[in-house]
């Protein structure tokens, strides 16, 4: 097996599904789920050892342990959402392209993780958009496509341009060749390094890119909003990876100024992804919408993968590996378990829930680990990230993003607990008494997920050391280092499973206590202390709508980025208008006028 | 590996962060009686309260209600295991600044998962300014630790303890930040004016509403923890920790007593306020703290 043929067969396979579900709908799903867990065996068999396969004209693969880690990430999303998405039902019209959308995406998504060159990588990251824009459009409403696609088409041109420009410079379409040549000559590698970084950006939805991202995750099918956020936008971080390994800043701006060790511009860029931490952040606070709400923080999580990989120490580097694994991970969970929700409920607004942990608890657990790991708290998995991410800002000196970066864990805790207190806790609306636990197909993929974020968080080294590895393959001179169980930092080291133990003693100890103490009487929810007043109707005794009302009033004055663009769009359309009007109109004597000036001007120039 | 007797001292650091604690917190509730001109309640009263809490029976609003409780006094119990405290290190070269805010913050989440488990509203009110006013301390906070870890190149407590007792206490440095880690400490110790969160005249306790019990009573011992942990931190990172156990001690409860005695004579602020406050004020000083010691240190190579 090769990574051609894996790739040909999926693409195969999701034209076939079309076929089969149009005959019969149901099996759509069970086609999905059957080849991306087919998939994830291989890739998880092969190993980065996996050949490429043989040259198919332009199209040539080789897998590199950084593509590899991609490919794994996504198969691994794509795999465990197709096993959550068996139960999926009320979709029959649309599944056969699904089917197929969901299979192309993915297939596309490995060739732009094993492209050996830029125009084999840029026609599969065109598939991956094609096909996520129109299953976006499978679900309800236009605007998440049509936004994701407007931003997609400014990041594919800007990649486009880029590629062109080093292919017409160096004659070669070759990664590393191309971006390595492109080091030794300062003019060009500046623009190619803007315009790649730029497109990388707009897929993983840093400020001001992130607009495709709110009606992008909120409209997309329920089913396909967690592959969109846990994996699809990924792909932007992997050609930032790239660009900022083989083309540094250092490299072509090094005897330029430089803050705090970092070239002006790698600062500069720094301090807009931590400003999408921040902008993210603020804005996710103020959500009702539980999408929406994890679609800006995605918005902020990006900004740490950013910082991450500009840094570009190897534990920076490393922490932002393992912070996109983290997050994809986490927000794949949330977004399975939203899909659930607005299954049952049909509804995804947070006022409008409350109290579901006691309908479904083993879900409202997985979902418990997710946000957890979003916040950053150990044993998750985002703690490992974010402590090796904050070790290398404190060390560098960066207090700037170093705030923001803190900014953004404390902030994340407001919105976190927020959503998990609107809609898991709190008092259960009685319309929603008789929800039903996820089925099992849901309830494995989320063990899978969960059992991912904690398990790697507790036990961090062997993910640590494939992140070395892939330091190493990208010629970084020094690679993050593990000492058995504990990774070494610059100024601390971190184990895990010590935080780990320490924590499960604790637990012990409050436990022994706990149940030594009588036993509790077990009351109703309504059954609480009300200050004297007479409260009869749950709905009535639930607090969710404008939650952090005394926060959000300080900052309610806050710019949108979005008006910008919406100014933008009104006057590229005022000018079409306008040159319809001049030129496009039904009045003959406005015809005439033109013509009458075009041949004056003729005359004129024969004339000089 | 980590040895058994390590283990044995990180526990008997949690245990002994419960009893100076409590106790102390007992003579704070009998200064703050005098200050308002009562008699107030023995020492030890804390105590007493403790034991007869956990010995009452006590209603509960389901599994998550527990759980969230048991994570709240695990996470207070697993951070204090880490403490150092004037050369006594239970887990060595563990004890990094991130790791012990981190798991800190794990134990809050418990708190905050278990009151807004319990249905009230009011808890999930009391939360939601808790979690508010912790974005406006922790950001001074964790910005000036950060300034010190990237000076003493290392996030190591005791390492950075060990290097003020040789170089001169962080206070001397950093004046207007160790003013501003004050401010901050005094807010995450839940202290008037910045109490909005508790408000028993507003939100009826908060977060604490629905505890009674021995729920309220594993809640006051991990509270007792938590504050052990926060004050700790504030005597090694900014005022040189201690050559000797005595040292650290006196430097602890100068700070504590002095907290509460600023509590015991302020009024509380409103919610609205003490976000503005915090934003203003402690976050200004910061920055001119940080630019300060930049100039003068050069901070960074």
């Amino acid at each position: 097996m090769n990574w051609l043929s894996l790739i040909v067969s999926l693409f195969l396979t999701g034209i076939a599904g079309y076929f089969i579900a149009r005959i019969k709908p149901s099996l759509g799903a069970w086609i999905a789920m059957a080849a991306s867990c087919a998939a994830l065996l291989l890739v998880l068999l092969g190993g980065d050892a996996l050949p490429g396969g043989p040259a198919w004209g332009l199209i040539r693969f080789e897998v590199t342990p950084l593509g590899w880690f991609f490919s794994l990430l996504i198969i691994l999303v794509f795999s465990t959402n197709g096993i959550g998405s068996l139960a999926a039902k009320g979709r029959q019209h649309r599944e056969p392209v699904y089917t197929m959308l969901y299979l192309f995406a993915l297939a596309a998504s490995l060739g732009v993780f094993a492209a050996e060159n830029w125009l084999a990588l840029f026609i599969f990251w065109e598939i991956a958009v094609w096909s996520s824009t129109f299953a976006i459009g499978l679900g309800n409403g236009r605007k998440g496509s049509v936004s994701y696609f407007g931003m997609s088409l400014l990041g594919s041109l800007m990649m486009l341009f880029a590629i062109l420009a080093m292919g017409s410079a160096y004659q070669t379409f070759q990664i590393r060749e191309a971006l390595t040549t492109a080091l030794q000559n300062p003019g060009p590698a500046l623009m190619v390094f803007i315009l790649m970084l730029g497109s990388s950006m707009v897929k993983l939805g840093i400020m001001p890119f992130h607009i495709w991202m709110p009606p992008a995750y909120t409209e997309a099918p329920d089913e396909f909003a967690p592959a969109l956020a846990g994996g699809l936008s990924k792909l932007g971080a992997f050609t930032a990876f790239l660009v900022s390994a083989y083309l540094p800043i250092s490299g072509f701006m090094g005897g330029s100024w430089r803050v705090k060790g970092l070239p002006a511009l790698s600062y500069g860029l720094v301090l807009l992804a931590s400003a999408s931490i921040v902008f993210g952040t603020l804005m996710a606070i103020r959500q009702e919408d539980a999408k929406k709400l994890l679609a800006y923080s995605s918005a902020a999580n990006g900004g740490y993968i950013i910082i991450g990989i500009l840094m570009g120490t190897s534990m920076s580097v490393s922490g932002a590996l393992v912070h996109l694994l983290a997050h994809a991970l986490a927000t794949t969970t949330a977004f399975s378990v939203l899909a659930v929700i607005v299954r049952q409920t049909g509804t995804s607004r947070m006022d409008a829930l409350g109290g579901l942990a006691h309908r479904m608890p083993l879900t409202f657990l997985a979902f418990l680990t997710a946000i957890l790991s979003l916040v950053g708290l150990p044993p998750m998995l985002g703690f490992v990230s974010k402590w090796l991410i904050l070790q290398s800002l404190a060390s560098q000196g960066l207090f700037l993003p170093a705030a923001a970066v803190v900014f953004g864990s404390i902030g994340s805790m407001l919105y976190a607990f927020r959503i998990l207190s609107t809609v898991f806790l709190g008092q259960l609306k009685p319309r929603h008494r008789a929800l039903q636990e996820s089925s099992p197909g849901v309830l494995l993929s989320l063990a899978i997920l969960s059992g991912a974020t904690m398990g790697l968080g507790v036990y961090p080294s062997g993910l640590i050391q494939y992140t070395a590895k892939i330091e190493a393959s990208l010629g970084m001179s020094e690679t993050v280092q593990t000492a058995g169980l504990s990774i070494r930092g610059i100024n601390g080291n971190l184990n895990a499973l010590l935080i780990m133990g320490a924590f499960l003693i604790g637990m012990v100890i409050a436990g022994a206590i706990f149940f030594k103490a009588p036993r509790s009487r077990k009351v109703d929810l309504m059954d609480t202390y009300t200050a004297g007043e007479f409260i009869y109707s749950p709905e009535l005794y639930h607090y969710g709508t404008q939650f952090a009302a005394p926060f959000e009033r300080i900052y309610e004055k806050l710019p949108s980025i979005s008006r910008v663009y919406a100014a933008l769009a009104s006057l590229t359309d005022d000018l079409g208008n306008l040159v319809k009007y001049l030129f496009f109109s039904p009045m003959p004597s406005r015809t005439a006028l033109w013509i009458s000036v075009v041949t004056i001007l003729l005359i004129w120039g024969e004339v000089l | 590996m980590i040895a058994y007797q390590s283990i044995g001292t990180a526990l008997g650091m949690a245990l002994f962060a419960w009893l100076m604690q409590t106790g102390l917190s007992g003579v704070d509730r009998k200064i703050t009686a005098r200050i308002q001109k009562r008699r107030g309640p023995v020492w030890y009263q804390n105590f007493r309260d403790v034991f007869k809490l956990l010995n009452k029976r006590s209603v509960t609003h389901g599994w998550i209600f527990d759980l969230g409780l048991l994570i709240a006094l695990a996470g207070a119990i697993g951070t204090a295991m880490f403490m150092p405290m004037a050369g006594i290190i239970p887990l060595q070269g563990y004890d990094n600044f991130f790791m012990i805010t981190y798991l800190a913050a794990l134990g809050v989440f418990g708190r905050a998962l278990s009151a807004g488990a319990s249905g009230n509203p009011l808890a999930a009110i009391g939360v939601m300014r808790g979690l508010t006013q912790n974005i406006g301390y922790k950001l001074p906070y964790m910005v000036l630790v950060i300034v010190l870890i990237n000076y003493y190149k290392t996030s190591s407590i005791s390492g950075i303890a060990a290097l003020q007792q040789v170089q001169g206490w962080s206070v001397l440095k950093m004046p207007l930040g160790v003013l501003v880690a004050f401010i901050s400490l005094h807010g995450m110790l839940g202290k008037k004016p910045f109490d909005t969160y508790l408000a028993p005249s507003e939100v009826a306790s908060g977060p604490m509403v629905e505890f009674g019990g021995k729920y309220l009573g594993l809640l006051n011992i991990a509270h007792e923890i938590a504050v052990f942990v926060e004050i700790s931190l504030f005597v090694n990172l900014f005022l040189g920790g201690g050559a000797t156990l005595a040292e650290f001690l006196l430097k602890y409860m100068a700070v504590y007593l002095l907290s509460s005695c600023l509590g015991a004579v302020m009024g509380r602020l409103r919610v609205e306020q003490v976000v503005r406050f915090y934003y203003k004020v402690p976050i200004g000083l910061t920055i001119l703290q940080v630019l300060l010691f930049t100039l003068l240190y050069g901070g960074v190579s």
